[in-house]
């Protein structure tokens, strides 16, 4: 992935984390261009936390930098953070404050904010109502949503967000599913980490796996989900028909499960695909294209890794 | 990640005094410390002069007027509140840093574009400013204590004894002690800044005063270097400083545990040099350390 220099709004050159014999990143390379929702993607433990707060100026390279908007944080940290909200794993927030006063240190720590918009990011997430209430009386859903109007507050260009669904119930994750995508959709880039891949396919046009401190692949969902495309289908003569497909140098695999055939080919070519078996006397009794989903991509490239 | 930008904008000291204003702890020591100079004029002045005022045997109260009695009674007020101030102001700062770090507040402050030698000016500002205008109330009422008992003694309410001090002389006073109480905050805070802990910062300042007062009593009996040596401890420049707020050459009692017949005492200048040292030293290495620690929690 290459693009122009302004167009990218993140990225990280080389990044390297070690913690004495723990490697917990390992020269990760991402580029998020501008206006993308980016879900990194990972299992427990893989570095989706480490990379954030590299990211973020919280925790300091072993090797490598991070660039936003263009600019080596190195230098210009402070300048970059405004531009940027963030929620960290879990919500951390003042508990003997009000969940408005909360909001109002926060504003006031990004430069000052009005107190119309702390209301009006009390609204975006359900909380306008418990506002002036403590926070230590909040569910932890609460918190995260409080989190989330936190991170939104100052209006950042780059959202970076750290598992946000955290601790919601259904309906919550839903809402903020739908915040996030609706971020995506008037421009504003997204950098969500996640374990949970449904979720990541609900949100994200782009994505990026992780495993063990090391980035295994990126691209946009829709190209990495047609690298998993698949045909499937039953025929009257199984083992002749492997070996057919087999020869035909644009099918990438067949695997066969009983009488049923699985041939990785792209789907625009099943009317060719039909007619080398018919040549050869093999019919089809059924055939139907498969989508590729992220949770086989993302099984296919950590090696089985169990997620959710 | 280093940045040398370190005074705060007037918006973070808001959001640090908005923090700490509600927080119950100010209260606390504000209820603390009226409660020591009711303790003082009421029971330690007033009350024993009282019992005292027609026994020879106790030099007719004269001690115990100066207690409760203007203008000496500010001796003593201010002698007991450095003493108590700086333990009550160092638990107060400890708790202000490391909830930071256990709420987890500290990272989310730091990602909104200060600096991270912005974010630690701002929180000991916000509690100076806090810890100022409480330990400030809490004089104001000992000196209404004060004035009450010194009418009910009968006595005139005045700065103008021999030795007295003029209204300007009062303030110095009062910076005397505020400033012998910075030292022993800074500790609480450079403590709980390097340990993320609260405790480390409320039991290292309990801890490094009740050894000082130990190593100052041992080195006090002796004489040549291990005598001067106590001018190198805060306790001892401390002592000094409040021992220029003496009215006359008598005084009052103290809730301070401190030998006011001490003598050989630095130059007030002098400590006030060397305390500022002390300060300049527990500053920097919390800011250092800060500013070059990773930020897990």
């Amino acid at each position: 992935m290459s693009n122009d220099n302004s167009d990218v709004v993140l990225r990280t050159v080389g990044l390297t984390k070690r913690y004495r014999r723990l490697l917990a990143l390992d020269d990760l390379n991402l580029e998020v261009c501008r206006g993308q929702v980016f879900g990194f993607l990972g299992p427990n433990g893989a570095g989706k936390t480490t990379t954030i707060a590299l990211i973020l100026g919280l925790i300091a390279p072993t090797a490598g930098h991070v660039e936003m908007f263009g600019l080596d944080t190195r230098r210009h940290l402070s300048g970059v953070l405004r531009r940027t909200g963030a929620i960290l794993e879990t919500p951390s927030l003042y508990p003997h404050l009000s969940g408005r006063d909360n909001l109002r240190v926060w504003g006031a720590l990004s430069g000052g904010v009005e107190g119309k918009r702390v209301d009006e990011a009390l609204d975006l997430v359900g909380l306008r109502g418990r506002g002036r209430d403590k926070v230590r009386t909040y569910s932890l859903g609460m918190k995260q949503r409080l989190g989330l109007a936190a991170a939104l507050l100052h209006d950042p260009e780059l959202l970076v967000l750290d598992e946000p669904t955290n601790g919601l119930d259904p309906a919550g994750m839903r809402e903020v599913r739908e915040v996030i995508r609706g971020l995506g959709q008037i421009g504003r880039t997204v950098f969500v980490s996640s374990h949970l891949l449904s979720e990541v396919e609900q949100m994200c046009d782009h994505v990026g796996i992780v495993k063990e401190g090391r980035l295994l692949t990126q691209g946009s969902v829709a190209t990495l989900l047609r690298q998993g495309e698949a045909l499937e289908m039953e025929v009257t003569e199984p083992d002749r028909a492997v070996r057919v497909l087999g020869s035909l140098a644009w099918v990438n695999g067949v695997r066969r499960d009983h009488d049923r055939l699985l041939v990785e080919a792209p789907r625009e070519r099943a009317a060719e695909l039909s007619r080398a078996l018919a040549e050869q006397q093999i019919y089809l009794a059924e055939l139907r294209p498969r989508e590729g989903s992220l949770e086989e991509f993302f099984l296919e490239v950590t090696g089985k890794e169990a997620v959710q | 990640m280093i940045s040398m930008r370190a005074w705060p904008t007037s918006n973070m000291l808001a959001a640090e005094l908005l923090k700490v204003r509600k927080r119950w702890m100010p209260y606390a020591l504000l209820l603390l410390m009226v409660a020591g100079a009711a303790i003082l004029i009421w029971l330690g002045g007033y009350g024993s002069w009282v019992e005292e005022r027609n026994d020879p045997e106790f030099g007719y109260g004269q001690e115990s007027l100066r207690t409760f009695a203007l203008p000496w009674s500010l001796t003593g007020l201010l002698d007991s509140g450095q003493f108590w101030g700086a333990i009550l102001v160092g638990i107060l700062v400890a708790s202000a840093v490391a909830t930071e770090h256990g709420w987890g507040t500290v990272r989310q402050a730091l990602i909104r574009g200060r600096t991270r030698s912005q974010y630690l000016t701002a929180k000991l500002l916000g509690i100076a400013i806090a810890a100022a205008i409480t330990l400030l109330l809490a004089f104001g009422v000992g000196v209404g204590f004060s004035v009450i008992a010194t009418a009910l003694a009968d006595r005139p309410i005045t700065l103008d004894v021999p030795g007295g001090p003029s209204v300007p002389g009062v303030a110095l006073m009062v910076l005397r002690a505020g400033y012998g109480i910075i030292p022993y905050a800074l500790l609480a805070f450079c403590l709980a800044v390097v340990g993320r802990s609260t405790t480390l910062g409320v039991v290292g300042i309990l801890f490094f005063m009740f050894v000082e007062a130990i190593v100052l009593g041992i080195l006090g009996e002796q004489s040549g270097w291990a005598a001067d040596a106590r001018a190198f401890l805060p306790g001892h420049n401390v002592q000094a400083l409040l021992a220029a707020n003496r009215i006359g050459s008598l005084g009052g009692n103290s809730l301070a545990p401190r030998d006011p017949a001490l003598t050989d005492l630095p130059d007030p200048a002098i400590a006030a040099l060397v305390l500022a040292a002390y300060c300049v030293g527990f500053l920097a290495i919390a800011f250092v350390i800060f500013q070059r620690r990773d930020i897990n929690a």
